[in-house]
């Protein structure tokens, strides 16, 4: 019954700067399949969201994609803008970090649901604009009808999200990409957002890659989890593995530095010393390397190959390899 | 909407009434008067002509007489052009005056932004840089060096337009007038447009939009265009006064009889209706414009509120 909607190969994303070529994304891949979520986690400028916006087409002019990104039969990467623009917002969909900006501050919510109906699915106005009323209700947009003739700075930033969601979801997309649909959100509404996407993701059994930095979003919705760090993925596995018993040092130092509610409340919580890598200055072999009490000469000059386990890390000396 | 304009409308009065006064007393500052000619008149005339003129008044008392003659849209006599009031000399100057910056103002938009546009869409490319190029030059270039230019170029030369002069009713010689006012003004514009859209185009939105799979034409007329606008129009109040106030020297050159001689003479005269007149007239529209572009500002932006 698996069935695989998205399949990353290899994929790479380089800027090129005034100083220099600058990779923020290295070796990345990842089957998708239907009804199943990925959670995407990792530090700022670890590659998490350069990898998704590289798949969708919308990096800056400066940017170089290399390797494939394939959607069912269909290539998403070099296949040039029209082909392209048939399967964006179509087959494949995204949601994005700030609702705040990422409407069109001059467009009715309704036209702006409307809009990829009349597109892709070559409705008339009239019709995707019911079509738009029906999928405000489903993302529980109250009072829906009057909503579809506001504009979106009318809206809350958790109603501008939801919206977003409607425009995403507009034509029965086979995958969505959410790029942390909830960082901008009152941590009620987060949880509403999160079981909103999870419940849609059942009901359509769409593909859903959650991008993330909270390793809290990632428990309640994936059931993948990919742990990303200085461009690369270090870690990779079953949500539960990957958050009852991971073998990365990052993913393992990430833990430990959230808190449990059923934690001592006065033990300190434990940071990760360090500063997370600029992708322009990357450690030599493993990038983690500074910030790791593991780290030996190896660490330094090798970049750590993929070892299979309970999960797939990116280590030297995986927790529990020995 | 109607009632925000309205109560904009009501909001110029007073702007307009502290135009009026400061200009009023300033003028009066000035060494001199309207009847201080080369040729000294003698006492006695000078003495009757300031009294037939109420000069011989206070000059508070002047100023109530000026504002109860202007809400009676009496602009008082012009002590120069003796036959003529003000209203009249106003009448025949200002139509072409404000045709030829009106015209200059949409030949600018009409050209302006979709050069702008053009070399945002093109950034860093050729054509972005030899608009951008051209542009520089036409902010760079005064009319005085421009319009004799065109008139020898387009005038002498091709015959195609009159060098100067007017008749009424005649376009051919307003389209180098216009062409003259309106490329500074071109420029700005194209300069303008090209920097807003650039950073629209950058913008959340428009990447939203980009992964509707809308095509770029449909992101640029549907999504991008109308929040670039957004500095153009406030450009545009303050154009629109220049292109209308500062059509003097294209008049000059081109010989026409618009009104923007008058405030000059009426300044150098020392004929205080007219220049009086003029600053009325001249204030009004530039208020005016201002409020037509904060209107439509509304419009490009819903955030805007009116109420």
């Amino acid at each position: 019954m698996n069935r695989t909607l998205l399949s990353i190969r290899e994929l790479s994303v380089r800027y090129s700067t005034p100083d220099g070529i600058v990779p923020a994304v290295n070796d990345f891949s990842l089957d998708l399949q239907a009804g199943e979520c990925v959670g995407i986690v990792g530090e700022s400028g670890a590659g998490k969201s350069q990898s998704f916006l590289a798949v969708m087409g919308l990096l800056p002019g400066n940017a170089t994609v290399g390797g494939t990104a394939t959607l069912g039969s269909e290539s998403l990467l070099g296949c040039g803008i029209d082909a392209l623009n048939r399967l964006r917002g179509a087959r494949i969909a995204m949601i994005f970090q700030d609702p705040m900006t990422s409407l069109t501050p001059h467009m009715r919510v309704g036209e702006q649901i409307a809009e990829s109906l009349v597109l892709h699915k070559g409705l008339s106005q009239t019709d995707a604009m019911a079509r738009a009323l029906d999928l405000l209700q489903q993302v529980q947009v109250t009072d829906a009808r009057r909503r579809l003739h506001q504009y979106p700075h009318e809206l809350s930033g958790g109603m501008r999200q939801r919206v977003m969601i409607a425009v995403a979801l507009a034509c029965d997309p086979e995958v969505l990409i959410a790029d942390e649909p909830t960082t901008a959100l009152d941590v009620t509404v987060q949880a509403q957002i999160l079981s909103l996407l999870a419940e849609l993701k059942r009901e359509r059994r769409m593909g859903l890659v959650l991008v993330t930095h909270d390793l809290g979003v990632v428990a309640g919705v994936a059931d993948r989890v990919l742990v990303m760090y200085g461009g690369r993925v270090v870690e990779s596995g079953a949500v539960g593995e990957m958050l009852v018993s991971p073998r990365h040092p990052y993913t393992r130092a990430l833990l430990r530095s959230m808190p449990r509610i059923d934690d001592d409340r006065t033990a300190p919580l434990t940071a990760i010393p360090g500063q997370p890598p600029s992708p322009a200055k990357l450690p030599s072999g493993c990038a983690f390397h500074p910030r790791c009490a593991g780290a030996d000469a190896a660490c330094r000059d090798q970049l750590p190959a993929m070892l299979e386990g309970r999960t797939r890390a990116a280590c030297h000396h995986p927790e529990g390899a020995s | 909407m109607l009632r925000y304009a309205l109560r904009r409308l009501l909001g110029v009065i007073p702007t307009l009434f502290a135009i009026i006064t400061l200009s009023f007393f300033v003028i009066r500052i000035a060494p001199g008067g309207p009847f201080d000619d080369e040729q000294t008149l003698p006492p006695e005339i000078k003495a009757n002509l300031e009294a037939a003129y109420g000069l011989d008044q206070p000059l508070h008392v002047q100023y109530g007489r000026y504002l109860a003659g202007l809400v009676r849209g009496d602009f008082g006599p012009s002590f120069k052009f003796k036959d003529f009031s003000v209203t009249e000399l106003i009448a025949q100057g200002l139509p072409i005056s404000l045709t030829l910056g009106l015209s200059a103002i949409l030949v600018a938009l009409l050209i302006g932004v979709p050069l702008g546009s053009l070399a945002a869409l093109r950034q860093n490319r050729p054509t972005d840089h030899s608009i951008m190029a051209v542009a520089v030059l036409g902010i760079a270039l005064p009319s005085f060096v421009v319009g004799p230019l065109l008139a020898l170029t387009f005038g002498l030369h091709l015959r195609w337009l009159p060098v100067a002069g007017w008749e009424s009713g005649q376009w051919r010689y307003l389209v180098l007038p216009v062409i003259t006012l309106a490329l500074p003004v071109i420029a700005y514009i194209a300069r303008l447009t090209r920097g807003s859209l650039l950073e629209v185009l950058r913008s959340n939105f428009v990447r939203t939009a980009r992964s509707k799979g809308l095509s770029e034409r449909a992101i640029l007329w549907r999504h991008a265009l109308r929040p670039a606008m957004l500095p153009v129009v406030s450009y545009l109040g303050p154009a629109t006064a220049f292109v209308i106030t500062g059509s003097l020297v294209v008049e000059t050159v081109f010989g026409l009889p618009g009104s923007g001689r008058y405030l000059v003479q009426g300044a150098i005269n020392r004929d205080y209706t007219l220049v009086m007149g003029m600053i009325v007239v001249y204030g009004s529209v530039t208020l005016l414009f201002n409020l037509i572009a904060d209107l439509l500002y509304g419009w490009l932006d819903p955030r805007v509120r009116y109420d």
